[in-house]
């Protein structure tokens, strides 16, 4: 029950920013649904490990590899799935709690939750960077292939 | 002489693409490509090439013994996925298409025009993103409407009231989040709520430089590190100016009303 009430908050609030965005009126459902299952896979990280930021980075990389599948299936940048779908992980919880011990003048708790921020911002980057020069390199393999078939047909139809 | 003309209509058409998407934020080496991809459909074109960073384009293009080179100056104008969107299906279907340079300039025009969401809807949304994500973070009901109701105020000022002036965007976000701890601790203060942490945790989220953060990884890998860099340190003083507006408030509250 848990998991489905957190995957509905995840889901209307990635739609929610997904209009803040501008985005495209036929993929806000699908970057919705590509944010919650980020937030699934950061949660069941985070369970599993006890750290927010491999958390954050698992989250990132789901998020990051389906946008690029939505991506090739509906033809569309995937930053317009990537981007709103990645907010829910932000450590914003992380930049008020730092400010909060700041503002007490604990700057020991100021000190471990900024740099958890840090971390998780750092996190959220690594996640897109591994998944889309994944997706990088599996596209060049691709068309390196389609090229070499193409020179074949082209050497084929010229005898 | 033909061609010379030919060529500066294809330059400015393949600009103002350019221009459309690096104002709604898009990657750099999206840009690029898009460009490279319009310029290189002319019949009279023999090379193409394109720097583009975050605030500029520039573009040569090489066409019998000549060559052109334009730069442009742009200014972001917030996040439109949108606009980028339909750029690039334009880009794709002009290659394929028999379209002469003074249509395909009038459809960019017409892009550029578009209007995204009205301003209620984008509040009205940036409101659901706010109250969600405190719910997601560990709030409870009556949190969840308050922080509905203070990120529907953040962002329309954000995006209506803040937008009349010409204020840097760090500003902006620094006086919305200050605005936002205000009303926080004002709904505190009266009790209609518990939570302080969770509201304001609310009305940051649909502030936070989360689009920043994606973009500059993303132009980083694609060995764009110019825009990484630079769109890697806007992100952080998006941070920070957020983070101070809400810190210096709460300052203020600690060390007077308590």
């Amino acid at each position: 029950m848990f998991y489905v009430q957190q995957l509905l908050y995840a889901f209307l609030a990635t739609v929610g920013f997904a209009v803040i965005f501008n985005s495209p009126k036929d993929t806000i459902i699908k970057s919705g649904f590509n944010g919650s299952m980020g937030w699934l896979a950061y949660l069941l990280t985070k369970g599993l490990t006890d750290s927010a930021i491999a958390g954050s980075f698992m989250g990132a990389l789901v998020v990051g590899i389906l946008g690029e599948i939505f991506a090739k299936v509906f033809k569309k940048p995937s930053t317009t799935f990537t981007i709103s779908g990645i907010i829910p992980l932000v450590p914003g919880a992380g930049i008020y709690y730092t400010m909060l011990a700041l503002t007490e003048k604990n700057f020991f708790s100021a000190a471990d939750s900024g740099s958890e921020t840090v971390l998780v911002s750092i996190a959220l980057a690594s996640g897109i960077i591994v998944s889309s020069s994944f997706n990088k390199a599996i596209m060049n393999h691709l068309s390196e292939k389609h090229r070499k078939k193409s020179i074949i047909e082209k050497s084929v139809i010229q005898k | 002489m033909g061609d010379s003309k030919i060529v500066k209509k294809s330059i400015n058409m393949a600009m103002i693409a350019g221009r459309i998407m690096l104002e709604s934020s898009a990657e750099t080496y999206r840009v690029e490509d898009t460009i490279m991809r319009l310029c290189s459909t002319n019949r009279c074109v023999d090379y193409v090439d394109v720097f583009v960073i975050p605030t500029g384009i520039f573009l040569t293009i090489g066409y019998g013994d000549d060559a052109m080179t334009y730069i442009k100056r742009t200014t972001s104008k917030g996040i439109n996925l949108n606009k980028i969107s339909l750029v690039n299906d334009f880009s794709r279907s002009y290659i394929n298409s028999t379209m002469t340079i003074e249509e395909a300039i009038e459809e960019l025009n017409s892009i550029d025009n578009e209007s995204g969401y009205s301003n209620f809807r984008q509040s009205l949304f940036g409101g659901f993103a706010g109250g969600f994500s405190a719910l997601l973070f560990g709030g409870v009901f009556i949190d969840f409407i308050w922080a509905f109701i203070i990120s529907m105020i953040v962002v329309y000022i954000k995006h209506v009231t803040l937008s009349k002036f010409s204020l840097i965007g760090f500003m902006k976000q620094f006086i919305v989040s200050a605005i936002g701890t205000i009303l926080a601790l004002l709904v505190v203060r009266f009790e209609l709520a518990l939570n302080l942490d969770m509201i304001i945790i609310g009305f940051i989220m649909p502030l936070v430089p989360g689009f920043i953060i994606t973009n500059a990884a993303r132009d980083t890998i694609s060995g764009d590190f110019l825009a990484g860099l630079s769109r890697g340190s806007e992100a952080v003083i998006s941070a920070l100016s957020i983070a101070s507006g809400v810190g210096i408030v709460l300052n203020y509250y600690y060390s007077y009303f308590l």
